[in-house]
């Protein structure tokens, strides 16, 4: 076993060498390394970090010419791509892909959030599961559909580690004011095969096909401090408004406009104060639960007034 | 290739602060947000604004640019709405002020002979004053925090805000306090009201003081780049 984590570290050593334009002797990093950690019982780090400096004097390498490890962050640190990063991280979930050239896609996470990651079939990786924390070395971030991910390539490692990540809590209570409704909210068609919202008859995957209708709104929850993009779903908005799905069509032929259900959520709930309770996801919070907000403005304001003149 | 910015946070905040803002920030980085450093070092973005719209005034006739002034319980935010805002817009067009409007609102910065700050909403609904009162508490507290943080004097924007900035804490803290005692008097039995009738007199002649600062000729500028999409 250990001979065999010996090997793989003489490999990570040649290999930051060889990536950086210098050859060294892998017999010679392996005899170096079992040196160290089995007769003198050095951590791997320690041990790699030794070799490493022992071979840059050596061979007279300046130290800033040879490739860094990526840096260390936190998944909240991720906003820009094609950055190199390395992450401790708790796979959350494994989805589906169809797709030969990926080998795994899902979701990680730390205690700052979720991010999608995907490891490419050709960077040659053991399989990662759910619920086990692993660090991701040397992944690069990328963007797709405005949103962020890491991808796993052959340049990158997955080791597990034995360390327990939190997640932040899925379920969270926010109090905060509607500030936005977008345009594809309202009363809206989605598509009978895929569930897909459909634009003017056409799902996005299947075409002009036919389609049934929903009440939905997404939106944005802002408290000032931090900003949830939201999604509501009929019974949400029916529990807020008493417009459910039925009283939406009633207002759509009235008006002969399907878009006067917007216009009139709007006029009922933007720029309101709400109490909710959501599980948080990749990017929205799915609200489970959302009422106006009632609070003792009173006892409040008494609060605060007292707190100045403290 | 874009990079992935996260939606920028409405940051609660009154009017005194905001209308004494001048200082702008903006990283090298081409396309980045824009923000104003507020006096007590708050840098913001985007603003949810609970106030009184007061006036709304085509700036010039057919301009399809609008002028509206909302008042807060400390003063009055300026802003601008015009064709680039298309809910805002349909929503001004159907509200008769004097009115309580709730505004989600980016800031934006004239740099004329002076610099001035003004709201670009991005919607504007009509709201009852219960969401007024709730404001009020929130942006009280919201600028209670920064109070103390400006006190603490340890952050990196609050040091910027210091060396930009003369700051009178008292003025912050009394704006505040004045805020507070306007809600308050909505919840004061019938026969103390008529007491406070002078009061309130007094405090209008305020807020029109306050309007007399924001004249200026909107004629000669050209809003319409400042109230692009960025
Ligand atoms: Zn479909």
């Amino acid at each position: 076993m250990i001979e065999e984590r010996i090997k793989e570290l003489t490999q990570q050593i040649v290999q930051r060498f060889k990536d950086s334009g210098y050859d060294v002797n892998a017999k010679e990093v392996e005899k170096r390394l079992k040196l160290l950690i089995l007769e003198f019982k050095v951590p791997e780090s320690e041990a790699k970090r030794t070799i490493t400096n022992y071979l840059l004097k050596e061979l007279d390498i300046p130290r800033e010419s040879l490739i860094t490890e990526s840096e260390l962050v936190k998944v909240a640190d991720i906003t820009k791509p094609n950055q190199w990063v390395s992450l401790k991280v708790k796979v959350v979930q494994l989805w589906d892909s169809n797709s030969p050239s990926i080998s795994q896609v899902g979701l990680v996470g730390d205690e700052t959030g979720t991010i999608k990651f995907v490891i490419w079939a050709k960077a040659d990786k053991d399989p990662v599961e759910e619920g086990k924390c692993y660090l991701f070395k040397n992944v690069v971030t990328d963007s797709f559909a405005g949103r962020m991910q890491i991808n796993v390539n052959k340049n990158s490692e997955i080791s597990e580690i034995d360390e327990e990540i939190t997640l932040p809590p899925r379920e969270i209570e926010v109090v905060g004011a509607l500030i936005s409704i977008q345009q594809n909210s309202g009363l809206i068609r989605r598509c009978k095969t895929c569930n897909r919202v459909m634009s003017k008859g056409v799902c996005p995957i299947h075409g002009k096909v036919e389609g049934y209708d929903d009440l939905r709104i997404k939106g944005v929850i802002d408290d000032g401090e931090n900003v949830y993009e939201v999604v509501l779903n009929e019974q949400n908005i029916k529990n807020l408004t008493g417009i459910g799905l039925k009283e939406a069509k009633e207002i759509a032929e009235e008006f002969l406009d399907r878009t006067a259900v917007l216009a009139e959520l709007k006029k009922r709930l933007l720029g309101k104060y709400f109490k909710l309770v959501g599980d948080r996801g990749e990017r929205y919070l799915i609200v489970k639960n959302i009422e106006f907000l009632r609070i003792d403005v009173k006892k409040e304001v008494e609060k605060l007034i007292n707190s100045l003149e403290a | 290739m874009t990079t992935f910015r996260r939606r920028e946070v409405a940051r609660r905040i009154f009017a005194t602060e905001f209308n004494k803002a001048t200082h702008k920030l903006q990283d090298d980085e081409e396309r980045s947000p824009v923000y104003v450093l507020t006096p007590l070092g708050l840098r913001c973005n985007r603003v949810f604004v609970v106030g009184a719209l007061l006036e709304k005034e085509e700036v010039r006739p057919d301009s399809g640019i609008w002028r509206i002034r909302v008042s807060d319980p400390t003063g009055v935010f300026l802003g601008f709405v015009g064709r680039y805002q298309p809910e805002a817009l349909e929503s001004l067009l159907e509200i008769e002020p004097p009115e309580l409007v709730a505004i989600a609102a980016k800031v934006r910065v004239f740099e004329g002979d002076r610099t001035m700050v003004f709201l670009r909403p991005e919607n504007i609904a009509v709201v009852t004053s219960d969401v007024r009162d709730y404001w009020v508490v929130e942006t009280a507290k919201a600028t209670i925090g920064r109070i103390e943080n400006f006190e603490k004097g340890d952050d990196d924007d609050v040091k910027l805000a210091r060396q930009i900035y003369s700051v009178d804490l008292n003025e912050y803290r009394n704006a505040v306090k004045q805020a507070l005692l306007t809600i308050m008097e909505s919840f004061v039995e019938p026969e103390e009201i008529e007491e406070e009738i002078e009061e309130e007199e007094t405090e209008e002649e305020e807020i029109e003081d306050l309007d007399l600062e924001f004249e200026f000729e909107e004629e000669e500028w050209d809003l319409s780049d400042l109230l692009k999409e960025e």
